[in-house]
């Protein structure tokens, strides 16, 4: 992990870095301790963000050259799995995905959404960096055991670690001046996002 | 009798919100001039941040009713009266020696204009009105209710005039008729009202609490 962790715009976030990649949430994972109630709202928000953050990555396409266009296109058909497997989750927890959005998880999505409208390539793909990095890195501490063993795998999978890889390159192919505020503003959601899934 | 127009509603339904704006400690400090100057830069250099998108939001609803050119014209009149108060804020910029082009911007003010553009860029035209109304009628709303005492000696009172001031209570009125012409009460209208009476809020509680 240390390739992510060392990244010029993970080290340049500072301390956000760290709440935005541990968490209490993410702990009682890891130690199977969590209880399925909070579970279960995790997932039905993560299930609603991984809708918007697809509409974003859309957004990120568009905008993206050759041939950096394929490593999104790529992370968008991924999404659209990622929604069809959390749709799959849902139904066997008998839970109801129609759930209103967190005001965290809202103001996450309003973030991704205008600047997928309002940014250009090169910080879009920071933000889409950013988020994928977050996830990889922050499942990435859990060893994959326990009754959450399905999804650590699945964000610590070496192809999903081979795909943020791709990103961070493209990311650092790009530069830009406001990569680096954005990428923090991401963190900041992230840290948020994981205060929400604990706190309720 | 008139049945009542989808503003008053709105209004009526969020005014406990706006109530509590008015009592605000940021609100009080201007009213009795108490506010700290050094608060009251770094709210000038939000809002300026702020007003950039919301004249971008008027913009894109300008787009979206590019049809009718009555309603484009009209939207064409209420940015005026943002790049009017933005004139403002560089007034503001020039005698208090700040920046209001290169704004970091709050966690609060970030949410706010989000939220706004993010609506602005996805929803339609009556729900980007209802957005925004929030904003202009609660300043009039603060403006005339602070407008009341007096402020001959008031070093905000600038600002209680311009807010107080029958041009902007115009302006207001404008945004709401065309919420009323543009908006059905559906509850994507509502949360939108609500939620930005809510970023009001949150503003002004920034302001007393965040750094530049």
């Amino acid at each position: 992990m240390k390739e992510f962790t060392e990244s010029r715009l993970a080290s340049g976030s500072g301390e956000l870095w760290d709440p935005a990649t541990r968490a209490k949430f993410l702990d009682a994972v890891g130690d199977g301790s969590l209880p399925e109630e909070t579970f279960n709202r995790w997932l039905g928000q993560d299930y609603l963000f991984v809708r918007n953050f697809a509409v974003f990555a859309s957004l990120a396409v568009a905008k993206a050259p050759r041939p950096g266009q394929s490593v999104l296109i790529a992370g968008l058909s991924a999404l659209d799995d990622e929604v069809d497997w959390f749709e799959a989750h849902a139904r066997a927890r008998s839970l109801d995905l129609g759930a209103e959005l967190h005001p965290a998880c809202q103001r996450y999505v309003d973030f991704l959404i205008t600047a997928g409208y309002s940014e250009p390539f090169e910080v879009a793909l920071a933000i889409f960096y950013g988020v994928e990095v977050a996830y990889t890195v922050a499942w990435g501490r859990l060893g994959a055991e326990g009754p959450y063993a399905e999804f650590i795998e699945r964000w610590t999978h070496k192809d999903f670690q081979a795909y943020v890889r791709l990103l961070l390159k493209l990311a650092d192919e790009h530069p830009h001046p406001r990569q680096q505020a954005m990428f923090n503003e991401v963190m900041r959601h992230e840290r948020d996002f994981w205060r929400m899934t604990w706190e309720g | 009798m008139s049945a009542e127009r989808l503003h008053d509603i709105l209004w009526r339904e969020n005014r406990a919100q706006a109530e509590e704006c008015l009592a605000h400690p940021f609100v009080h400090g201007l009213d009795d001039g108490s506010l700290d100057p050094d608060e009251f830069k770094r709210y000038v250099a939000q809002d300026a941040f702020f007003l950039r998108a919301f004249f971008s939001a008027y913009a894109l609803a300008a787009v979206r009713a590019v049809e009718r050119v009555e309603v484009v014209e009209r939207l064409h009149g209420l940015m005026r009266g943002v790049l009017n108060e933005l004139k403002l804020h560089e007034g503001y910029a020039a005698r208090l020696g700040i920046d209001v082009v290169n704004v970091q911007p709050h966690p609060a003010t970030r949410a706010y204009t989000d939220f706004l553009l993010r609506v602005a860029w996805t929803a339609e035209v009556g729900e980007i009105i209802a957005a925004m109304t929030p904003c202009m009628r609660l300043y009039a709303y603060l403006g005339q209710e602070l407008a009341v005492g007096d402020h001959s000696q008031n070093p905000y009172r600038e600002w209680i005039v311009t807010y107080s001031s029958e041009e902007f209570e115009a302006l207001a009125r404008e945004l709401e008729s065309l919420l009323d012409q543009l908006a059905d009460g559906t509850r994507e209208v509502r949360s939108a009202y609500r939620y930005a009476m809510r970023c009001e809020l949150e503003f002004f509680s920034a302001s007393l609490t965040e750094g530049w």
